[in-house]
């Protein structure tokens, strides 16, 4: 890993070298310490130990004008539950066309959400972490082009931004779980943001061709293959599946008075993957370099009923003989694969709340302290899991 | 903790009082107004009126920057901050060049037909041109 960044370094130097251009370097980086409250639990990446590693990052930025209009941005990212192996998270050149349009290509990140540019620079934002009920996609990069177009409509700040790409590559699904295989391809998006002053409001919309190797599904997918049930096989699988992310935000920063929500919506048909919903309503107020928070985040995860008992419970074999249509036909007693698939689809369920307080102190220009509690609570189970969290971010 | 409230309100008032003069280049015939100073600030504004590339040039944790950004661009310094934080890591813009007191941004601007930037309104000079006092 020292290698690739010191091989982006050299070709960085090399080019700085051949048009005498200028390398910008900026970095940020977060310095995170948290735990869950109670015994046996884990929310964020935490448990009931004290982590420093978990949530901690580091970051560099070279970005470099190559000459007229061009530049190239690389970011590497070393983040502590990775052990601090330092990956190349962006790496793009753009080309500025004219003041209002630029054109980038490279490995960039999805827009999902109003904070996903700056994801990782905490110092942007007060909390320790963006709401997680909305910000859930483990996988936050794409490759391919980005055209983005900014204007001003008499006070207003107009940002259009499309996108077209792919993304390849293995993601936890769950907390332990092992890492699942994750394909977007022909990913498409468009968004668009205005901004007034104090007020700001964007929407988003994302479409991809979506595959996941979901391996809690393999052997209950080949049985219903084995009785001729394709439809049904095909319908759990995430396998060339239209996905569409729909995303709604907006912020108002007047005086001191802050206020931010966001409401998302994501759905990748006929697969095991339920539709869900997201939304988060932040308020903060500032007083001199503090900033106190409170946050109300909402989850929930669900199949639409239609899609329950799409399995028959038998088919009719030779001769007018009827097979049940079970884990083993020879077995009078064996789980209905009706059942099975059932199951599965509702146990993809899941609602949560999450309410979180915080402050965030600014006690050095470059710098922010930052203590957040929040309480994860499963309303399903009505579990509730507390995490506490203190972070420094800083820019430089 | 009282006092040091009593002296954090008694330094925003200090430094909401400091005087900043905006300037530029003696030969730079723009009008600009502190809407537009501020959009040029925050990156929103690339050129001047006339067509011409803006080159701003900042000054780096002097009490001047803090009353430049207080009143001008009506942010505190970490906003201010914040706000750059974002579009840099975003690659979106890169923030005015710092430089580190008065007579190196007055040194900036003389040479530069492009330039502006903000000085203590005490040390201006006739080699560059007012376009406001904040």
């Amino acid at each position: 890993m020292k290698k690739r960044l010191l091989a982006a370094v050299v070709s960085l130097a090399c080019i700085s070298l051949n048009v005498q251009a200028e390398i910008r370097i900026n970095g940020f980086a977060s310095i995170v310490a948290g735990q869950t409250l109670d015994d046996d639990t884990r929310l964020y990446g935490y448990d009931d130990d004290i982590s420093y590693k978990n949530e901690s990052m580091f970051a560099l930025q070279l970005s470099s004008d190559l000459q007229d209009r061009l530049s190239a941005t690389a970011q590497i990212v070393a983040r502590g539950n990775k052990d601090f192996d330092a990956e190349f998270e962006w790496a793009y050149v753009s080309y500025q066309i004219n003041d209002d349009l630029k054109v980038s290509g490279g490995k960039m990140r999805i827009p999902f959400y109003r904070y996903s540019d700056f994801l990782d620079v905490g110092y942007a934002y007060r909390w320790v972490r963006p709401p997680q009920s909305v910000y859930n996609f483990a996988f936050s990069t794409y490759e391919g082009l980005n055209l983005l177009h900014s204007t001003t409509l008499g006070d207003w700040d107009s940002t259009t931004q499309l996108i077209y790409g792919s993304f390849s590559g293995r993601v936890p699904s769950a907390a332990g779980a092992t890492p699942e295989q994750v394909e977007l391809n022909d990913l498409a998006g468009i968004n668009w943001t205005i901004s007034y002053d104090w007020f700001s409001a964007r929407a988003a919309y994302i479409v991809a061709e979506t595959t996941i190797s979901a391996s809690s599904v393999v052997g209950l997918t080949a049985a219903l293959n084995g009785y001729g049930l394709n439809n049904q096989a095909n319908s759990l699988l995430i396998s060339e599946d239209d996905g569409a992310f729909f995303g709604l935000g907006f912020s108002i920063d007047y005086d001191n008075f802050l206020f931010d929500a966001e409401y998302t919506e994501i759905e990748v048909e006929n697969s095991l993957l339920p539709d869900q919903t997201q939304y988060y309503a932040s308020v903060g107020y500032r007083i001199d370099d503090w900033t106190v928070h409170l946050t109300y985040e909402n989850n929930d995860d669900e199949h639409d009923s239609n899609r329950l008992n799409t399995v028959p419970a038998s088919i009719s074999g030779p001769n007018g003989t009827v097979i049940p249509v079970s884990l083993d036909p020879t077995n009078a007693n064996s789980p209905l694969l009706r059942d099975v698939t059932n199951q599965v689809l509702l146990g993809a369920k899941q609602e949560s709340s999450t309410v979180s307080v915080g402050a965030r102190y600014d006690f050095h220009p470059s710098a922010a302290l930052k203590v957040d509690l929040s309480r994860y609570n499963d309303d399903i189970t009505d579990q509730d899991i507390d995490v506490l969290a203190v972070a420094i971010d800083l820019v430089f | 903790m009282k006092s040091q409230i009593a002296l954090c309100l008694f330094m925003s008032a200090f430094y909401v009082n400091a005087e900043v003069a905006v300037i530029v280049n003696a030969s730079n015939g723009n009008s600009l107004d502190k809407s537009a100073i501020s959009k040029i600030y925050l990156g929103k504004s690339k050129s001047y009126a006339d067509g011409t590339k803006v080159k701003a040039v900042a000054q780096t944790g002097t009490s001047v920057a803090k009353a430049f950004t207080q009143n001008v661009v009506g942010k505190s310094n970490s906003q201010f901050k914040a706000y750059w934080s974002k579009l840099i890591f975003t690659g979106k813009g890169t923030p005015p060049n710092p430089l580190s007191n008065d007579q190196a941004v007055i040194d900036f601007v003389m040479n530069n037909p492009e330039g502006i930037g903000y000085i203590d309104s005490a040390k201006v000079t006739d080699k560059v041109k007012v376009v406001g006092k904040f």
